[in-house]
Formats: C-alpha cells, structure tokens, sequence
C-alpha cells in the first residue's frame, strides 16, 4: 500500500517535468520579443532596448539554456535580483491582465474554485445513482431513457446547453442572471460590513451569517453548475451504468441470490460497492472534463474566473498567459489525479499488488 | 468480426438506426449544399455566408430568410447547410490524422514492448494530463501568433498539407487567411486528440501479438515490420477504426468550441460554431433572438448525436463482454 502510493508520487515530478517541456516547446516557437514577456512587465519603445533585453536575458541562447533559466528564473547580475522562473512561482507578465500570471490566478481562483466544487458534488451523487438505477433496471424502459439522456448529454456541446438555459431562466423568465452577484450585493460584499475570509461568496456569506448574499449567490450559480455538470454526468452515468451490469454477471452475485437475499439486499450490499471501484478511476477523467467545461461556461455566463481569462487572453494571443494557465491547471490535474488513484488503492486491494 | 454483421446488428438497434439516419440527412446536406442553399451569383466564396445588409441587429425568420439571419445580417440557414461541409471537412480529416498518429504510436509501443513502449506510454501520458479543450485553444493561439508573422518554415509545410486534404487547396498556392485561422485550430485538435487510439491500438495489439499465428510467423523467421504489419495489425485494427468513427463527434464538438470563442472560423464562414458566437452579444435579449441560438445549436447537437449514436451501438456490438447477452 504504502509502496504503491510512493511509486505513484515518484511519478508526479516525470509527469511534471514532461508537461513543462512541452509548455516550453511551444513557447520556443514564439519570436524572443514575444517572449520577453516571460520576464519583464514592460518592453520599453526607445531603438536597441528590445535588443537589450533579448541579450540580458538570453533570449537567443541555446533551447536547454533557455529551458532551464524558464524553470529556475534569470538572476541579475548587478542587483542580485531573481526575475522569472516556473518553479518559484513566477509565469511571467499577462498583457491581457496586466499584472503577472501568478497575481492573475489568484485574483480568479476563488470563482473557479467555487463553481467547480458546487459542480462536482451533487453531479457525482447524481450520476452514480442514476447509473445504478439503470443497470438495476437493464434495457427496462427507463435505462433506455437514462441511456438517450446520457448519449444527448454527452452530444450537446456546452455552449449552446449554456445559451439554451439562459434563452429560458434569464431571457425569458428573469429567474437565475449571469455574472456571480447582483450589483448591489457586489458593492455589499466590498464594503467594510462584510469580511472576505475565502473569496469564496457562497461560503463568506455563511460565515458572516447573510443568509441574503448566500441566496444571491446562488441565484447566479444554478445555471452555469447545470451547464458544467452535464457533460461529466454523462459521462460518470456511463461509466456507473456499463460498471454495475459487468457486476451483476459476477458469480457471487448469483450465490448472492441463490441463497435467498432480498434483492435489495443483493444490490445495495454485494453489487453497489464493488460497481463503484471502476467509477472512481474515471473521477479523475471527470475532473479534467470540469477544467474544459469551466472555459465555456465562465465565458457565457461572465464569471471572472481562470477559465473566461484564458480564453480573452487567447483571442487576444497573449500567449504567455495562456501557457502560464495551461501549466497551472495541468499541475492541478496531476495532483487530482494522485489523489484518485490513491483513493483507488485504498478501496480496490488488487491493485496495490502488481 | 465483419463489416456485413456489424452493419446488419446497427440496422436491428434502433437506436443506432436513428443515429445512421441522421448521419445519412447530413450526408445529403453537405453533398446536395449548392441545391438547398444556391450560392450567390457574385459570391467569391461559397463558404462565406451571403449577407442581407449590414445592420447588427438579428432578424427572426421571415419569408427572404427562412431561419432569420443572425447579427451582421448573415443567412442562418445558408450557413447551416453549408456547415455542414465544413463539419464533415474537419472531423474526418482530423480523424485521419489522429488515427494514423495513434496507430503509429501504438502499434510500436507495444510490438517492440521494452523501453520504447515505456517512454511512448509515459508521452502519451503526459498529452492526457491536459485537459483537451485548454491544449487545443492555447496551441490554436500560438500557431495562429507564429503563423501571424507570415515565416513559419515547416509548420507552414504541414498547414499546407491539411488544406490540400481539406479543403482540396493546391500544394503551390498560398494559403488563404480565412481558411488559416481553421487549420491551426485543426492542427492543435490533432496534436492532442491521438492518445485515446494510441492506447487500444497498444492493447488489441498486444492481446493478438501471443496468438499462435503471430508466434508462428516469427518462428519462420518473417521480420519485425512485416509481422506488424500483415499478421498483427489486420486483426487489431477493426475496433480501432471504430473508435475512430466514434472521435468525429468529439472532434466537431472542439473545433465548434474553439470557434465559439472565436478562435476557429473567421467572422461570416459557414461554421455551426462561428454562427453561434454571435449570439454571446444578445445574451439579455436572447429569448427574443432565440433564432440565432436554437437552428445552428440543433445542428451540432444532431451532427454529433448521431455519430454518438452509432459508437454507442458499435462499442455494444464489439465488447466481446457483452456478445450473448441481450
């Protein structure tokens, strides 16, 4: 147990190391100008500075130089001054946000955060239950309905779902607006009545006991949660839904019944728990499927998060930023994915053997 | 394992019926196109929408403009029919790429097996950790950056291959900037969309490598490539191509994504995903224009419904698991 989760950490910085590589790749096809960005807040107008600085910083070295300097960051010769480097926290300089990447992320964070978590927990319980129900109730009229919903679920590209709901509940019937707050509550919540602790507003209002902000708030998160969730409630319905019929073939299942459990029994003690062992390898799937979605969905439903900034900045080509984010939320996804599969190890004994 | 019983168990699933039905109504679209939606007389491109004026403000549907036309005056129904080319386009010619990187990739790793199959699945690996829609819309930004400079070298190389099989450009010829912003975003969908058929190639491959034809043919003393080639990769590749099939969908979904957020087709082209980036403008008054959302909207939906339709049925049909059950 322990060995597996060591072998699996030791992975990580081989994973890690391989994304920043290819990150860097394509930056390296950027111009040395271009990528100056990495480096300096502001590329100064006069003749030769730009030359300056592609010299100062190495700009035109060899790719390996170059690679490494991006990792560890470039120090400066007179004032002993450390400027760029991935690993010390510092993606260098967003055009498109003016501040650098790393001040980027943490300013957008909390409203990614916030509706990636209200996303995932009701849509896993969600699915999963409806992927019992289906297989419990195999080729029965309602698997086929569960099926059809899942197959269009899994069809509907995010976007026009997204635009679909707002056509309805905001356009039309005025129930859930886009945006995170009303603007009232917005200048509410800057003022000195209510404290910040997470940025989170759902969670800040409960913690400063306004039950009004925290229906605000959730007001404007219904739509784009629904949004996020559908593709990846297809897709864990799925996978529930193909799990649990593999184990209701299983031989102890039969036994199971054989010597006389009530059916009920059969699935929830003997079928439920072992069906789920598969489902949570694909959690890890999901949450990458999340990281897509939050792209779309913050863009429609203006929610100033990591996702809505990544795609400003790569209309506009600030390609620092991008690959800045990019690298960000892979690291996440590692991580996500760490955690999964130790989670797996825990719950299914076979695979902390091989 | 035929092509004859796979096609005759799609027809008897009812489901998988409606999906080849659709897919056959898209057909006759994308052939039949200049029929249903006659091109402009003085039109230099069949593929930009024809517009009714230049006024921002959507029509709703009327009797010049039966599904109204969208902001800018573009036709909507021109452009769905016309779409429905450029979705065929992208998705199979993406396909073909992806697939052939994914067979290459797995086929290899897992005939030679050893340190080869390790490095390429830790690679393949590595592509996975992205997540797909975030690598295809920051690579599409740094090709269309690097492509903005006009000395790009090889990238223009392979830009000019995918529009010779896209859109049937002539290798000579420079590219045209409206078909460009589509083929770097092409490009990054395929850079990123082969791991999946990478790892079934690996996995059917190494399943018929132990079977006893395979053996045989290396006791004889046939070579590497050719045992590859002529004995392990006809019995492998049949539920890889199906696969393959099933991505179309997945393709034409990114690449209406990246057009959505304006990264794909230019501004007027007749792309389902471009039509519908208008409408991000019309947000509070949508229930007004639903036009502009609902037609182009349906047409991805069922476009990709119908290929999603079809995989479902065939990896039904294919998982050995499943055969003998209902």
């Amino acid at each position: 147990m322990t060995n597996y989760i060591i072998r699996r950490v030791m992975i990580i910085p081989i994973l890690m190391a391989g994304i920043s590589m290819l990150i860097f790749a394509m930056l390296s096809l950027l111009t040395p100008y271009e990528r100056a960005a990495l480096y300096v807040t502001d590329i100064p107008k006069r003749q030769g500075a730009i030359e300056g600085i592609i010299e100062k910083y190495g700009l035109d070295d060899p790719i390996y130089v170059q690679y490494w300097r991006w990792m560890v960051g470039q120090k400066d010769e007179d004032t002993g001054e450390v400027t760029g480097g991935v690993l010390r926290g510092d993606l260098g300089w967003s055009k498109v946000g003016k501040s650098t990447v790393a001040e980027v992320i943490a300013r957008r964070l909390p409203a990614t955060a916030e509706l990636a978590i209200w996303s995932a927990i009701p849509l896993i319980g969600l699915a999963v239950w409806m992927g019992i129900k289906a297989a419990v109730n195999h080729d029965k009229f309602v698997d086929q309905i569960l099926r059809l919903a899942a197959i269009a679920g899994w069809s509907i590209p995010t976007f026009v779902f997204g635009l679909l709901l707002l056509l309805k509940f905001y356009s039309d019937l005025d129930l859930f607006p886009p945006g995170r707050l009303s603007i009232g509550m917005n200048e509410f919540i800057q003022s000195d009545a209510f404290i910040q602790y997470t940025k989170l507003h759902t969670l800040d209002a409960l913690l400063n006991l306004r039950f009004d902000v925290f229906k605000d708030a959730i007001r404007h998160l219904v739509l784009p949660v629904v949004t996020l969730s559908v593709v990846s409630w297809a897709f864990l319905l799925r996978v529930t839904r193909s799990s649990m019929l593999d184990t209701l073939r299983q031989d102890y299942i039969t036994t199971a019944r054989a010597k006389g459990l009530p059916e009920s029994k059969v699935i929830s003690r003997h079928a439920v728990p072992n069906a789920l062992i598969p489902v949570i390898t694909v959690g890890g799937l999901t949450l990458i499927g999340l990281f897509n979605g939050v792209v779309i969905t913050e863009t429609i439903f203006n929610i100033k998060g990591i996702g809505s900034f990544l795609a400003q900045a790569a209309v506009a080509l600030d390609v620092v930023s991008v690959l800045g984010l990019t690298l960000f939320s892979s690291m996440i996804l590692i991580v996500g994915n760490l955690v999964v599969d130790v989670l797996y190890s825990i719950v299914d004994p076979r695979i902390r053997l091989d | 394992m035929t092509f004859g019983y796979v096609f005759k168990k799609l027809i008897k699933n009812p489901i998988a019926f409606i999906g080849l039905l659709l897919l056959l109504g898209f057909i006759i679209m994308a052939v039949w196109a200049p029929v249903f939606a006659p091109v402009p007389e003085n039109a230099r491109d069949p593929y930009m929408i024809p517009r009714d004026g230049f006024s921002a403000v959507p029509v709703p549907p009327n009797e010049d403009h039966i599904l109204g036309t969208t902001e800018g005056q573009y036709d909507i129904f021109y452009g769905i029919i016309w779409g429905s080319r450029t979705a065929f386009r992208i998705g199979v010619v993406i396909t073909l790429f992806t697939t052939l990187m994914g067979i290459m990739v797995g086929s290899v790793a897992a005939y030679y097996g050893g340190w080869i199959d390790e490095v390429l699945m830790r690679i393949t690996e590595i592509f996975q950790t992205f997540p797909f829609l975030l690598t295809a819309i920051t690579l599409t930004s740094v090709l269309q950056a690097v492509y903005g400079r006009g000395e790009a070298g090889a990238l223009i190389y392979s830009a000019k291959i995918l529009a010779f099989l896209t859109f049937g450009h002539s290798l000579a010829e420079k590219i045209n900037p409206i078909q460009l912003t589509i083929l770097t975003g092409m490009i990054s969908i395929i850079m990123f969309g082969w791991m999946t058929i990478a790892r079934v190639t690996r996995g059917n491959i190494l399943t018929v490598k132990n079977y006893e034809y395979a053996i045989a043919a290396e006791t004889i003393g046939a070579k590497n490539l050719r045992i590859l080639f002529r004995h392990l990769m006809p019995n492998a590749i049949f539920p890889v191509l199906v696969i393959a099939s099933m991505n179309i969908g997945s393709y034409v979904l990114t690449f209406a994504a990246l057009s959505f957020l304006g990264l794909g087709a230019q501004r007027g082209y007749a792309d389902w995903g471009q039509m519908i980036s208008f409408a991000r403008n019309w947000i509070p008054s949508l229930a007004e224009y639903s036009h502009i959302v609902i037609y182009p909207g349906m047409a991805i939906l069922l476009f990709v419904l119908a290929w999603n339709l079809v995989g479902d049925a065939l990896r039904d049909i294919l998982d050995p698991r499943m055969r003998g059950t209902k």
